[in-house]
């Protein structure tokens, strides 16, 4: 349902990259904002919406996504992934590589990235940096690149060979693109499904140290250093890899950091009654990890919150904790989860959305992300205090797997608008 | 404490950790085992009292020793028993273990035996069937018949098990037979020691309710019992300690050494046993010394009163 003209007035409208938080409207003319601020020609608008002090903000970008693969039985498709995330409040997702779908061939890759314009929501892609995610030999990252690839990442698999990472590092800047590597020493991790910690210890479960992060981002931001290449922290979760950052920060060097939502918003404890749901990659870390990457979220130190999306087929979570397949769904529930932070006094509404718009369209250089005249008109109307509960059942996929099950939220997303086009409409 | 005394029900339907025990529990499971281990030694051994029921013996990993007697306990009651030996394999497999779980409670088992490779397996399985589920080793977590039974053979020796000073040395970090131990004689008030190279013992295992040594002669100071762990061959060969030589050297028990125990002191072991890595070999054989083989001997009768007691809750479940 395509308007020519839409505003939206009364809103509580927020800007995370120009620092606004206060009451106002937007203009959307042709699919780009053509106004915004208090004075809103709405006799210009063929469809004014009332949005009774409610808040308004550009709707979300997501980097981390993973697509099931084409034709999966009972899976998830791009349809109903796009339709979650309309729901959830994103305009913008970013599909990357995992083991199922590594998104690692040249071959038909722009064909897909043409493929994506169908969905309301736009849809980008990520390519894998090494073949089949081997963490050894680099895939066609260039050719990707061309294809519409708009950054490089190796899904939950570190690169073990510092000489590898290094040429990773050297040969994706001549295209100026970020290479996203989850930080771990593939040795002190290898095998484990916990953080070592009391809890761990006394499950008996395999468990890696904190410090594997914190070495795997020394590391790495040192060939970053050497290098001159873009290097995306793929999923910030301790504390101890938070002073990594902190201290690489302090050289001259292209460094970002993203964090999801399960480390922002559970701990291990979570994950206390071994249930399968909470079973992740990075595993689930202690409380004081928790606040510790609510504090640099609210000091600018994260770039960008992902989802980690992903899709389970039952089989694979049908497994005791240590054995199930690691991840949670999490596009229709990262707003609800991530307003409780901000319910809490945790965080101010407007740092967290930064994370969620701008900071993460500043990553890739895209012009959304931001209330701005004449950026794309991509938009979310969210009631703030509005309780749900969250259904898998209700789920616009196929798939349930979510960490969030039963989870009461506040906070809802009424309707998402990408390119001036209304993608979900609660009321509908 | 005699149960007429609480007039008290054992209450458990599964046994899964040791930490949902409490001290009565225990004494329940303990005069039940005395009953159990007295007829076995009789030829009038075999009963009823599982007669009807089907006990799933589902044995994700392999075991000859636990399996069996598991077997003989349920077998001794009565019941009808069945071994399920299922090659698992968490890279690739034809069905998750929710299938598994719903296909085998489909054929109607009144409580299942489970060993599984991973934590928190026979929970996991609990919670899927709703079936009644006895732990007999999940992963690196627990083995709660084993700390049971070696718990009830050192009170066949001294009435007491609280008060009493225990050491648990060896591969603490990968054993569940510590985990469990650990867990029960805290239960039980004994003063509990561990003493292990550090590269074997679980990180902040000091928070666990035991003393930790890294010396063996100082551990041993005053114990009433030792109880050696298994050592793992590959983990004796560079990775984890140097040489499983060195690792007797270090932490082998022998008669010498035992010198600066009780003078009645108790050696222990859950086999099965590496001879000259964690136990000398003339140790092991010392009748005066090693109950060894009366861990054995124990284990049936336990898996018996624990069979037993679960049996009689499934009974009263089901008349109610």
């Amino acid at each position: 349902m395509s308007q020519t003209s839409l505003a939206i007035i009364n809103a509580r409208l927020i800007d995370p990259a120009s620092g606004f938080d206060g009451p106002g409207g937007v203009l959307i003319e042709d699919g780009v904002i053509a106004q915004f601020g208090t004075e809103i020609d709405v006799d210009a608008a063929d469809e004014v919406i009332d949005a009774q002090g409610r808040i308004l903000a550009p709707a979300l970008i997501d980097l981390r996504a993973a697509k099931e693969p084409a034709l999966t039985p009972d899976g998830e498709t791009l349809s109903t992934l796009t339709a979650g995330a309309a729901k959830g409040g994103y305009g913008t997702v970013v599909l990357a590589p995992n083991l199922r779908a590594p998104l690692d061939k040249a071959d038909g890759f722009d064909g897909m990235t043409k493929g994506f314009g169908r969905y309301g929501v736009r849809v980008l892609s990520a390519c894998a940096a090494t073949q089949g995610l081997n963490g050894q030999h680099m895939s066609e990252i260039g050719l990707m690149v061309r294809g519409g690839a708009v950054y490089a990442g190796q899904g939950d698999h570190p690169i073990a060979d510092a000489l590898t990472m290094r040429r990773l590092l050297a040969y994706t800047s001549q295209f100026d693109v970020w290479l996203s590597v989850r930080p771990a020493d593939t040795a002190l991790s290898a095998g484990t499904v916990a953080l070592e910690s009391d809890w761990s210890a006394r499950m008996g479960l395999p468990a890696e140290p904190a410090i594997s992060e914190r070495i795997a981002i020394e590391r790495d931001a040192a060939l970053a250093e050497l290098t001159g290449g873009k290097l995306m922290i793929d999923r910030l979760s301790t504390q101890a890899g938070l002073k990594a950052l902190q201290h690489a920060r302090r050289s001259d060097l292209e460094i970002a950091a993203t964090t999801a939502v399960a480390h922002l918003t559970l701990n291990e404890v979570d994950a206390g009654a071994l249930d399968s749901a909470f079973r992740m990659d990075p595993p689930l870390r202690a409380e004081s990890d928790r606040l510790a990457l609510v504090a640099a979220l609210a000091d600018g130190e994260i770039d960008a919150i992902v989802t980690d999306h992903r899709p389970t087929p039952f089989d694979d979570k049908g497994e005791p904790f240590a054995l199930a397949i690691p991840g949670t769904m999490g596009l229709e529930t990262a707003l609800g989860a991530l307003l409780a932070l901000v319910h809490d006094g945790e965080i101010e509404l407007i740092d967290l959305l930064r994370a969620l718009t701008c900071g993460p369209a500043d990553l890739l250089g895209l012009p959304q992300g931001r209330i701005k005249v004449d950026a794309p008109a991509d938009l979310v109307l969210i009631d703030g205090d509005l309780p749900w509960v969250c259904k898998p059942d209700d789920f616009e996929s196929a798939r349930g797997n979510s960490a969030w099950a039963g989870r009461r939220f506040q906070g809802r997303v009424l309707q998402t608008i990408v390119g001036g086009v209304t993608v979900y409409n609660s009321k509908v | 404490m005699t149960r007429a005394e609480f007039s008290y029900d054992f209450p458990h339907r599964h046994l899964i950790s040791v930490a949902d025990l409490n001290p009565v529990d225990i004494q329940i499971i303990f005069e039940r085992a005395a009953h159990w281990k007295a007829l076995n030694r009789t030829t009038n051994r075999s009963s009823d009292h599982l007669a009807g029921l089907t006990v799933l013996n589902l044995f994700f990993e392999a075991s000859t020793r636990t399996q069996g007697s598991f077997e003989i306990a349920a077998k001794r009651l009565g019941a009808d028993v069945v071994n399920f030996a299922i090659e698992h394999s968490s890279a690739k497999k034809g069905e998750s273990l929710s299938d598994t779980a719903r296909t085998l409670a489909a054929m109607r088992p009144d409580i299942m035996v489970v060993r599984h490779s991973a934590t928190g397996a026979p929970h996991f399985l609990a919670e899927r069937t709703g079936l009644s589920v006895v732990n007999a080793g999940d992963g690196m977590h627990e083995h709660p018949t084993q700390a049971l039974l070696d718990s009830f053979t050192l009170a066949q020796h001294w009435g007491e098990v609280g008060g009493r000073r225990i050491l648990i040395v060896g591969d603490i970090l990968h054993s569940r037979v510590a985990r469990s131990n650990i867990g029960l004689l805290n239960i039980l008030g004994a003063e509990i020691r561990l003493c292990a190279p550090p590269t074997l013992l679980p990180p902040d295992v000091d928070q666990w309710g035991c003393d930790v040594f890294n010396d063996l002669d100082q551990a041993l100071e005053g114990c009433d019992a030792v109880m050696a762990l298994r050592q793992q061959k590959e983990r004796m060969s560079g990775g984890f300690v140097p040489s499983a030589r060195e690792f007797f050297h270090l932490f082998g028990l022998t008669h010498e050494r035992l010198e600066v125990c009780s003078p009645e002191v108790l050696v222990m072991h859950p086999g099965p046993m590496n001879r000259g890595t964690e136990i000398h070999t003339k140790l092991a054989d010392d009748p005066d010394r090693s109950v060894i083989l009366e861990q054995v001997e124990s284990g049936v009768a336990v898996r018996m009163a624990v069979l037993e007691l679960i049996g009689d809750v499934i009974r009263r479940e089901d008349a109610s």
